[in-house]
C-alpha cells in the first residue's frame, strides 16, 4: 500500500496552511494527523517509541521524588 | 517484577527473526496507519496453526514472557494457552505483549488475514497490520468505552488518508 509523504503543513514555521481546517467537527487535532500521514509508517513507530520513552522518564523522576 | 519500557521495534524484530505469522492490532496498528496517539503495549493476533504456535513459544522464550495478570504472575505461557481464543497478556523484556486469539466478534487470524496489509518499518522488516478500516470495525464490534473513545480519531485519520 502506497505511502503519502506529502507535507500537509507549513514546516518551516510549523503551523498549519491558511486554507486547511485545525481540528474536525468532534475535536479532532487535524494538524496532528497530518504530520503523522507525512511521515513513512517506520517513522511513526519512531514517533511512538520517543513518546513512551518520554513518557517513561516522567513517570521515573517522578518516582524518584 | 520491574517493568520495562515498550521497545516495539525489538518486540517485532524477534517475531519477524522466528518467523511467527501474526497481525498487528490496536494502538500500535493505529500509529502505523497515521494515528496520533500513544500506547503502551503491543496488540497482536497470531495464527493458532501447531507450526505457528511452535515457532512461537520459541521467540517468547527469547522476549523472556512471562503473564503479567494476577494469578498467574511469572508463568510462562504454555502451548495450550496459545492455542486459545483468549488474550494472553504477557510482559516481555521489551516491554508488554498482548497475544490475541480472536478479537471483536470472534475473528481469528485467518478471517483477518484478508483485511491487512504489510508495511516496511525497518530495514528488511516488513510486519502484517490490520487495515485501518478493519481496526475501526474491530473497535465497533468489542463495544468498550475505550475502543469507542478511539473511534473518533481514527475515523478522521481515514478521512484524511483519503484526501491524501
Amino acid at each position: 500500500m502506497a505511502e503519502s509523504r506529502t507535507p500537509s503543513r507549513n514546516l518551516e514555521i510549523g503551523l498549519p496552511l491558511a486554507h486547511e481546517q485545525t481540528y474536525s467537527s468532534d475535536g479532532v487535532d487535524l494538524t496532528l494527523i497530518r504530520w503523522m500521514l507525512s511521515l513513512t509508517p517506520a517513522e511513526r513507530l519512531q514517533v511512538l517509541q520517543q513518546s513512551v520513552e518520554s513518557l517513561q522518564s516522567l513517570r521515573d523522576a517522578r518516582a524518584k521524588r | 517484577m520491574p517493568e520495562p519500557s515498550a521497545n516495539y521495534l525489538a518486540i517485532l524484530k524477534i517475531l519477524h527473526q522466528h518467523k511467527v505469522k501474526f497481525i498487528i492490532v490496536g494502538g500500535v496498528c493505529a500509529v502505523l496507519h497515521g494515528a496520533p496517539m500513544a500506547t503502551f503495549d503491543l496488540d497482536v493476533v497470531h495464527s493458532r496453526d501447531r507450526d505457528n504456535l511452535t515457532r512461537l513459544s520459541a521467540a517468547l522464550e527469547v522476549l523472556g514472557a512471562l503473564y503479567r495478570v494476577p494469578g498467574r504472575h511469572e508463568m510462562e505461557p504454555s502451548l495450550s494457552h496459545l492455542a486459545s481464543e483468549r488474550h494472553q497478556l504477557l510482559m516481555t523484556r521489551f516491554g508488554p505483549l498482548d497475544l490475541l486469539g480472536t478479537i471483536g466478534k470472534g475473528r481469528d487470524y485467518d478471517q483477518l488475514l484478508q483485511e491487512t496489509v504489510e508495511l516496511e518499518i525497518g530495514p528488511a522488516l516488513k510486519v502484517r497490520v490490520s487495515t485501518l478500516e478493519s481496526l475501526i470495525k474491530t473497535k465497533e464490534e468489542t463495544g468498550q468505552e475505550k475502543d469507542r473513545a478511539a473511534l473518533p480519531l481514527l475515523r478522521r485519520v481515514l478521512e484524511e488518508k483519503a484526501k491524501a
